[in-house]
This record gives structure tokens, C-alpha cells and sequence, in this order.
């Protein structure tokens, strides 16, 4: 405890030191597995912090935005956290992986420094070990929820069948999925794992049509999601049965691989889509997209939408920490982000809050269709799953 | 004997006892203890992120003498020494949370029960060899992947976590956990090291060889191969086990991704590129894999920030695979030896300066 306590004071006491230079650091994968999305959220990240040295939102503090690439491996990740957390004394961490946060969670819990991350598995916020989690937007499994109860005010008593990639980031959902489908009186007729290699579907998808799955729900990233789709396509099946994805599943990413199979995906995500230009935050993705000459391939991403959201909490949680800015007035500044402290930087559909217990940012999310031309649609408002909290109560 | 004891210029050994000895000379023994106190004070001369990655390769070590003893010395073509570190992994884990053991018991636990997975997946070695046997291993790995990610019990592949150490009243903390972790990998990789040693120089190592050389010249000669193979499965596992182990404790958790496919193919490329066989090979390879590792990351960033190539050629994400497949492939057709085989060139040259011949 003692020692805890003096590591804590170290930290605190060097951030205060250095406070007019500050790193801001984003460790994940801007190479190898699911570097497709990485790389775009950590432009989203780097540029959000060049933009807050630009128009000077922290006083008298400069950031030193640094893009760690963690090349989607675990060690790397946990090397890349004790660099900067260590020898930099950081205030906050972001973070990226499933499993690269899970594994951290521990050595986060002990060094007491906040930390955002990119994935939205519901077990980095889960006990043990979560005190200084937190999710920029709602989890996969409240995407999957919601996905349920939209399913179950269309069809009562639908068949459901759930796609999910072979790893802790595509299983965690499963158990709340069920939960969710016995209240709400759907049947899960069967879940299936694929992962990146799936370059036939025929017989997983003949399965689940002799099941009578009339809804597929899938929790995985667009390449593997993007096959079943094309597959779908080939066998009649897109007519009868109606596919949907969590928040990787779906997005610009999608459309780009399956092409017009993707027409009619459902997508339920938090954020903002680019083509909706009338919203300040897109307006803003947009400006400082131009600001720091990306590609448009880059700036219409959702994912560097994703990366800017996470940082505008945590430069935010430093400008709210006053004049001493350290992983405590961090930490202090992120769990009082709530009632009329909320922070609304206009990235996803709701304001983000957070509170000693809430560690889930912007819980509220859109469903989304996707049109012939493979733009997403909302085809609800913003929205809060009702059945989540009665199934996995925050701890 | 050799002409002197201090040094030695050429092969000396005339008898079976000779040939048995682990150092043939003084200078040798003094090469070692010197070796071994530059060692010691290695962490008060490098940084702690470098550290980690000694850390990592002593780890690997371990792994990699653990494959060697089944693929290098035995010949038995082993996919599957990722899996058996999880074996050891969750096993260390599962003692260290749900039995509150010390890790200096749940570690060995780990060896053992390494020990025994290996030995019952090493059954197909009866009938089964050469590519064959390679998938039979790899079946295990997919299917130990499969089991976890379906186990309540091991958080389905989710992150389990262990509780830090306590050395000689020295509790691991944030801050000192890489240089605690260094001073007891250090002592079981030499343990680990000489105890693969001795086992090579008795009847058990001399069967694997006599095994991987011809089975059936083998068994005329009183070798029971089924038994060796075991044994070497055995062996190799309980090496793969305590890797897992000290992998768990110094990752501070136990994530299934850590141990994929992946790792499995790492770990044999190490002991490819170290020298197949060779005990400084299963120190030379994980030096050179982890190191490529760290440069090809380092050329990735980069050329990810100078943006070299064009929109949509990720020639960056391609840079590490391809430089890790390369490297296999050039030491495959122009060192099959490996890094051991330049190792021993280095000493022979040494030995006989300053006399060229």
C-alpha cells in the first residue's frame, strides 16, 4: 500500500514538474492485424493533438502528440505503457487491442493512471482491476444489445443467429447476447466463429438458413464480415436474411470490401458518420483533416473520427485538471465528466460522461442502413439500450 | 587430455570420459563465470525498455532449448511450442490464483504439467513422423486455442491475472519489475541451460540423437525410439512449460493471444535461424529474432510517418513478415547451420590466433 502510494506521489510530482510539456501518447496498431483501422484512428489521435497545440486549448502546456505502434501485439503494448508511464510519467495512456488492454489492466490499476481505449470490450471496465478503464463510447456488447431489442420490436420471437471472430474481442458479447434474447423472447439459434480466413462461407451460411435465422448479427471487423456478405450475395440469401454488426463490423470499411453486398447492413455505432456534414464534429473532422493533409480515404473513416473522440476526452480531462496536470487531477477531471459537466465535442451522437462507476463515455448509439451506394443511413435516433443495464449492471 | 588446461588448440579428447566433460578447459569455465557476472550487473547498465526485450529473449530461450530437444535433437517436427508455454502459462496462473501459491512452486507446476500435456501429445510420435507428426502438433496448438477460448474457467481467453512477487522481502512493483524479473529468469535460464547440457551428455541424449539419425539403427542398437520420443516430448514440454510460466508472471497476465500459431512458427524460426541442435543456437536465435523485431518496427514507424509509399501499398505492415520470412529462408539455403555454426567459426578462430591454420 505504502509503496503504491509512494509510486503514486512520483508520478503526480513528476507530471507537475513537466507540466509545460506534455506527452500524449497513443499506443496500437498502426502496422500488422487490423492496422486497416489503426492506423486511421491514430491519425484521428495525432491530429486532434497537433490541433490542441494549434489553437493553444491547454495554457501555457504544449503536447507531445507520439504515435507508439504496438503492431497489434500484446508485449508491445505493455512495453510501449511501462515507456511512457515509467520513464515519461504520462497522465493519461490511450490504448487500442482487446487483448493488449486486458492484460495491462492490472499494471494500470496499480500505477493509477486513466486510460482510454480503443477496443470497447466490456470486460476492460469489468471488475477486477478497473478503476482506471474507461470506454470512450458504449461497449460491443451494448451494440449487440441494442441490435436484439431492434430485432425483437420488429419480429417477436425472431430467429437470431450471431457471427463472432475466434478471439476474446468477438466472444465477450456472446453472454449478454443471450441473456438479452431470453428477455426480450428472441431465439439464438446458433453462434458461429469466423475469423480473417474465411474465404467460403457456403456452408456456415446454408447452416443458419436451415436453422430459419432470418437475423444475423455479426461481432467482428469488415474483412471477415465483408466475405459472408459477398457469399450471401452469391447464394440468394440477402433478401432472407437481414445481416447486422457491431461497431467494427460495419462503417466505410465495409462497403469499400463487400461493395453493393453491403447494401441494407444494419450498423449500430456512436459516432457521427461523414457524410453528414451538418454536424459540428464532422465539420471539425473535416477541417483539421485539411489542417494536417490527410487523405480523403482517411478523413471519411470512422475510425479517425474514433481516434479524434478519444483524444478531445483526454486533452479535455487535462484542461479540466487546472493548473496541475497529473494522472490524479486526470483521473479527478474524468470521473466528475458528468450532469452539467458532460463534454460534447460533437464526434459521436451523444455527450460523453463518465462518473466513479460509469467508465462507458457515450452510451448512446444510432442504428445505421447501409444504401446501394454504400453509404450508411440512420434509421433511428440516438439511442440508450434499456435492456443492458438490467443484464450487465455497471460494477 | 589437452596440452594445457588453460587453453586448447585442437581436439584432445581420447577418451569417453573426455568427450562427456561440459568445459574442456579453465578458460572456458572462466569465459562462462566472467560471462555470467557481466550479466549480473547487465541491468544497472541498460535502459528498462531494453531490458524488457533481455527479458523476453531469456524467455524465449528457455522455449526454444525446449524445441530443440524435440525438433533439433530428436527430429521430431514440432508446431505446437506455443501451446505448451500456454499449458505452462495457465497452469502457473490457475496455481497462483486459485491455490495462492508462491510462484517459485507454481512456475515448476507449470513445467510439469507442460510435462505431461507434451508427453500424451507426443503419443502420434509412435506412428506418426516427419510432416505427419508436424501436423499432429499443430492440431494440438488449434485445438488448446479452441479449448481455452471456450473455458469459463480460463476467462475464455481473456486475461488472467497474477499477483506480483516477493524476492528476499523485494516486492516486483511497477517500477522494479523488469530488473526483479531479470535476476530470476537469469538464474533458471543457466539452471534450465546446464541442465539440458547434462541430459545431452547422458544415455537419454545420446538415444534422441541415435533416434533423429535412424530409428531403426537405433532400436538394432537397444534404443527403445517409442520411449526416447516420449521422452523428448516430455523433455521439450517441461522446457516449453516453464517458459509459459515465467512469460505469464512477467506479462503479468495470461492472454491466449500471446501463444497463437504465431508464436509457435516464431519459436521455430528461432531455433532455425540460432542453429537447429545446438545449445548456443537456442540462445543466438531468440537474440536475433527479437532484435530484427524491434529494428523492422523501428524501419515501420518510419516509413508509416515519411508515408514512402503511395496510398494503399502498406508496405509497412508487410516489412516485418517479410523480413522475418526472408531470414528464414537465406540462413535455410546459405547457413543451415545457423547463428550456432558462426558462433563456432568465431571460437575456432580464436583458438588458434594467431596461427592461421
Amino acid at each position: 500500500m505504502n509503496k503504491a502510494l509512494a509510486l503514486t506521489a512520483l508520478i503526480s510530482l513528476a507530471s507537475f514538474a513537466s507540466a509545460k510539456d506534455i506527452t500524449l501518447v497513443w499506443s496500437g496498431a498502426v502496422t500488422g492485424p487490423t492496422s486497416d483501422a489503426g492506423s486511421s484512428y491514430g491519425k484521428g489521435v495525432e491530429d486532434y493533438c497537433k490541433y490542441a497545440n494549434s489553437e493553444k486549448m491547454l495554457a501555457g502546456v504544449t503536447l507531445k502528440c507520439v504515435i507508439r505502434d504496438d503492431q497489434y501485439n500484446n508485449a508491445n503494448t505493455q512495453s510501449n505503457f511501462e515507456e511512457f508511464v515509467g520513464n515519461e510519467q504520462i497522465p493519461v495512456f490511450l490504448g487500442y487491442s482487446t487483448g493488449g488492454m486486458l492484460q495491462i489492466k492490472g499494471t494500470v490499476q496499480e500505477t493509477k493512471v486513466p486510460t482510454l481505449t480503443a477496443s470497447l470490450h466490456i470486460g476492460i471496465i469489468d471488475p477486477p482491476n478497473n478503476q482506471y478503464m474507461f470506454l470512450p463510447v458504449a461497449s460491443y456488447s451494448e451494440n449487440i444489445v441494442s441490435l436484439l431489442e431492434y430485432v425483437a420490436k420488429k419480429e417477436r420471437g425472431a430467429k437470431v443467429a450471431l457471427i463472432v471472430n475466434p478471439s476474446p474481442f468477438g466472444r465477450d458479447p456472446v453472454v449478454d447476447a443471450r441473456k438479452a434474447a431470453e428477455r426480450l423472447g428472441l431465439k439464438i439459434t446458433d453462434v458461429q466463429e469466423v475469423g480473417g480466413n474465411n474465404l467460403d462461407n457456403t456452408a456456415l451460411l446454408k447452416r443458419l438458413e436451415a436453422q430459419g435465422a432470418k437475423y444475423v448479427i455479426n461481432q467482428n471487423t469488415a474483412g471477415p464480415v465483408a466475405n459472408i456478405l459477398k457469399d450471401a450475395k452469391r447464394l440468394g440469401l440477402l433478401g432472407k436474411m437481414q445481416f447486422m454488426g457491431a461497431h467494427y463490423a460495419g462503417g466505410e470499411d465495409l462497403t469499400k470490401l463487400a461493395g453493393d453486398a453491403a447494401a441494407n447492413f444494419i450498423w449500430v455505432t456512436s459516432y457521427y458518420m461523414y457524410d453528414e456534414g451538418d454536424k459540428p464534429g464532422i465539420q471539425l473532422v473535416k477541417k483539421i483533416g485539411a489542417q494536417f493533409n490527410q487523405k480523403p480515404d482517411v478523413i471519411r473513416s470512422v475510425n479517425y473520427t474514433s481516434g479524434m473522440l478519444t483524444a478531445s476526452i483526454a486533452i479535455e480531462a487535462m484542461k479540466r485538471s487546472g493548473s496541475t496536470i497529473n494522472n490524479v487531477t486526470v483521473y479527478k477531471a474524468l470521473t466528475s465528466m458528468v450532469g452539467s459537466k458532460k463534454f460534447d465535442p460533437g464526434f459521436s451522437v451523444g455527450p460523453v460522461t463518465f462518473s466513479a462507476k460509469d467508465h462507458v463515455g457515450a452510451e448512446t448509439m444510432r442504428l445505421l442502413q447501409a444504401d446501394a451506394t454504400g453509404n450508411f443511413k440512420a434509421i433511428t435516433g440516438p439511442m440508450q439500450s434499456q435492456m443492458f443495464k438490467l443484464i450487465h449492471p455497471m460494477k | 587430455m589437452p596440452a594445457s588446461r588453460f587453453t586448447q588448440t585442437g581436439n584432445y579428447r581420447v577418451r569417453y570420459q573426455q568427450d562427456q566433460t561440459i568445459f574442456a578447459t579453465y578458460a572456458e569455465q572462466l569465459s562462462l563465470v566472467v560471462l555470467l557476472l557481466a550479466l549480473l550487473l547487465l541491468p544497472l547498465l541498460i535502459s528498462k525498455t531494453l531490458l524488457r526485450d533481455v527479458n523476453m529473449i531469456m524467455i524465449y530461450a528457455v522455449a526454444v532449448i525446449g524445441l530443440n530437444v524435440t525438433t533439433g535433437y530428436t527430429g521430431l517436427i514440432n508446431i505446437g511450442q506455443a501451446a505448451f508455454m500456454a499449458v505452462g502459462a495457465y497452469a502457473t496462473a490457475l496455481a497462483a490464483t486459485k491455490l495462492n501459491l508462491p510462484f517459485f512452486l507454481a512456475i515448476p507446476l507449470g513445467g510439469l504439467a507442460g510435462a505431461v500435456v507434451g508427453t500424451f501429445v507426443g503419443l502420434p510420435s509412435l506412428r506418426l513422423k516427419y510432416l505427419y507428426l508436424a501436423v499432429a502438433t499443430l492440431a494440438f496448438q488449434i485445438i488448446f486455442e479452441w479449448t481455452v477460448g471456450h473455458s469459463p474457467l480460463l476467462a475464455q481467453g481473456g486475461a488472467i491475472i497474477l499477483p506480483p512477487v516477493e524476492v528476499f522481502g523485494i516486492k516486483a512493483t511497477f517500477l522494479n519489475h523488469n530488473k526483479v524479473w531479470y535476476y530470476i529468469i537469469l538464474p533458471v535460464l543457466v539452471v534450465m541451460g546446464l541442465l539440458w547440457r547434462n541430459i545431452l551428455r547422458s544415455k537419454h541424449g545420446r538415444s534422441f540423437i541415435a533416434v533423429r539419425d535412424n530409428d531403426r539403427a537405433a532400436a538394432a542398437m537397444g534404443i527403445n525410439p517409442g520411449v526416447t520420443k516420449l521422452t523428448a516430448f516430455l523433455v521439450g514440454s517441461f522446457f516449453a512449460g516453464i517458459a509459459g510460466g515465467l512469460f505469464a508472471y512477467f506479462q503479468k497476465a495470461v492472454v491466449i493471444e500471446d501463444y497463437g500459431l504465431h508464436t509457435s512458427v516464431q519459436l521455430l524460426a528461432m531455433a532455425i535461424v540460432g542453429g537447429l541442435g545446438s545449445v548456443p543456437g537456442s540462445f543466438l536465435g531468440p537474440l536475433f529474432i527479437v532484435a530484427l523485431d524491434r529494428g523492422m518496427g523501428g524501419l515501420s514507424n518510419f516509413m508509416s510517418e515519411r508515408q514512402i509509399f503511395p496510398p494503399g501499398v502498406d508496405a509497412a505492415t508487410a516489412l516485418r513478415p517479410l523480413a522475418f520470412g526472408l531470414s528464414i529462408m537465406l540462413f535455410l539455403i546459405y547457413e543451415p547451420r545457423g547463428l550456432a555454426n558462426w558462433w563456432r567459426l568465431s571460437r575456432m578462430y580464436f583458438k588458434k590466433w594467431p596461427y592461421k591454420f
